[in-house]
């Protein structure tokens, strides 16, 4: 039990509950509504769920979770909930249960979506979970470390408060690195170059502590001459953690540094870089959050790289990846975000044996880390627990490397990697491509 | 929240592993740290140059320094740090050092 969920609950009033049931309601559409009333109990969500995989009790049952949910709204806005809520199994919103939505919805869900896809009824359970979570927020019952994460990104424009001096000496550093790398003293990472093709978007994780991926990835640009550029400040951050708070007021101001920068630098096309849920916040809440239809496509760097290798625009050698690998399918990027085969292709040609798991592509499971897990520290162990699903399903395949487009994921699988002693390496599909480039001299590279 | 023995005491860590007082650091505490949660038995000099630089960036300014940071004041390669801290810099390095866990995707 966690003290710091029990102190804010000590404090709520009736008119926190009364806020949070309002936010509740108002952020259902009308079809999401009807669904908390559809669940026939058949149970087949369970098998799709990681949680109850490693962990077969009801608690982790998604059908379950939801039926926490759903009592709740059959008390407060049906009439059978209000004059028989036993009969229909009507809860009101107390303490109790405010505690079991904060356990169903932060601390057994990951928001990724699988249990849907084994839904009869075909529920869309991660609408209905992060209409919990909205609530939740309402009531300020989002786990303390999660909403930091919002917090740095609304004051620095950035998750992780990295500082505009910091995030461009970083980027030089990897430029000269680039430059070292490729023996081409004019390799660039452009920082606000106006009237770029492309804006390229990272995860601040790469900036603060893990750099070589955005070296990759702009070695790929590199070889494929690319137009491109990173921005110094504001809009280059592609993260958005209010996708997990669902707090879509802020979720629409984080987005908004991306369009912003787009238009200040005059880009025609919005990359973000490998990661799940900053894809789905870009590509598709995006549009919803800012209640506007972007004027620039969106894109995956995943695709960008394939038609790089389609368009013979870069060229690789398979042999240099000579040990298998097998493709993490990150829930927000493939289930949610409708990307699955421009990865596939990019690293049947990039690596020598691609060994899938079973199940993989939208039918995939969770890594364990998604749904801000990685943030809420109070979670760890259920989440490493859970993790062993995918940690099983990596060891089945005998990869010797795993290649997870999401920095999110990686962290995960990192922690996955030490916790189940699976002795992987895990990469970007970037570093795997860069890994297996045949350079170009030096004057094929200019236009 | 669990505990890691310390000269008969119980030392609070949140459930990552980090220290819940981060004000309690010392580098007695910082090889405890290392043995429980890094599975290193020892600490070297380049262990020790990444530990204390941290602790001062962080004593200094709340924070966890950008790895680049680290590289330039330790003069050691980047791939050295992964190598010297195998769960990174954040899970690996900063928790030796005694700071609270960095927020974002780590």
């Amino acid at each position: 039990m966690s003290t710091e969920l029990e102190q804010k609950l000590d404090t709520l009033t009736d008119a926190d509950y009364a806020r949070g049931l309002e936010v509740f309601r108002g952020g259902l559409k009308e079809a999401e509504a009807s669904y908390l009333n559809a669940c026939v109990r058949c149970g087949l969500c369970a098998g799709g769920c990681h949680y109850h995989r490693t962990e077969p009790e009801l608690e982790n049952v998604p059908g379950r979770k939801l039926d926490h949910i759903a009592s709740v709204f059959k008390a407060h806005f049906t009439t059978m909930g209000r004059l028989a809520p036993g009969l229909v199994g009507a809860k009101r919103f107390d303490r109790d249960m405010a505690r079991a939505w904060v356990d169903a919805v932060f601390g057994r869900c990951t928001l990724c979506g699988r249990c849907s896809m084994n839904c009869t009824i075909g529920i869309p359970l991660p609408a209905l979970f992060r209409a919990a979570r909205r609530a939740l927020g309402a009531m300020g019952l989002v786990p303390e470390d999660l909403q930091a994460t919002v917090e740095n990104s609304l004051q620095h424009g950035n998750n992780m408060a990295i500082e505009r001096e910091e995030w461009v000496e970083t980027v030089e550093w990897m430029e000269e690195e680039l430059q070292a790398d490729t023996g081409d003293p004019e390799a660039r990472i452009p920082l606000d170059k106006q009237g770029a093709r492309c804006l390229f978007t990272v995860n601040p994780r790469e900036a603060k502590f893990f750099p070589l991926s955005l070296q990759a990835s702009a070695k790929v640009f590199w070889a494929a001459g690319e137009d491109w550029t990173l921005a110094s400040d504001g809009g280059w951050d592609l993260t958005n953690y209010a996708l997990f708070t669902c707090e879509d007021d802020q979720a629409a101001a984080i987005v908004k540094n991306l369009t912003d920068a787009m238009t200040r630098l005059g880009c025609q096309v919005l990359v973000i870089g490998e990661c799940g849920h900053g894809y789905q916040s870009a590509r598709w809440m995006g549009p919803e959050w800012l209640k506007q239809r972007f004027p620039f496509p969106v894109v995956s760097i995943l695709e960008l790289m394939d038609g790089y290798l389609n368009e013979g625009r870069i060229h690789v050698d398979s042999a240099r990846n000579q040990e298998p690998v097998t493709l993490h399918d990150p829930c927000n990027l493939v289930r949610h975000g409708g990307i699955s085969e421009p990865q596939r292709r990019v690293l049947r040609r990039a690596v020598a044996n691609l060994v899938e798991m079973a199940p993989h592509g939208v039918e995939n499971y969770c890594c364990g880390g998604g749904g801000g897990q990685l943030a809420m520290s109070r979670y760890r162990n259920r989440r490493l627990a859970a993790g062993k699903k995918k940690a099983d399903q990596i060891r089945a395949t005998g990869a010797k490397v795993v290649a997870a487009p999401c920095h999110n994921c990686i962290d995960q699988l990192s922690e996955l990697n030490k916790e189940y002693q699976l002795k992987v390496q895990i990469k970007t599909v970037a570093e795997l491509v860069a890994a297996a480039l045949i350079v170009p001299t030096h004057s094929e590279v200019l236009p | 929240m669990s505990g890691l023995m310390f000269h008969g005491q119980a030392v609070a860590l949140n459930e990552e592993g980090f220290l819940v007082d981060p004000g309690i650091w010392n580098e007695e505490l910082a090889l405890a740290l290392a043995q429980a949660e890094e599975g290193l038995e020892a600490l070297t000099e380049e262990h020790w140059s990444v530990i204390r630089f941290i602790r001062g960036h962080f004593e200094e300014k709340q924070g966890a320094p950008m790895v680049r940071a680290v590289c330039k004041a330790t003069g050691l390669r980047l791939q050295r740090i992964y190598e010297l801290f195998p769960s990174g810099p954040a899970k690996g390095a900063c928790k030796l050092a005694g700071l609270p866990k960095p927020d974002g995707c780590v």
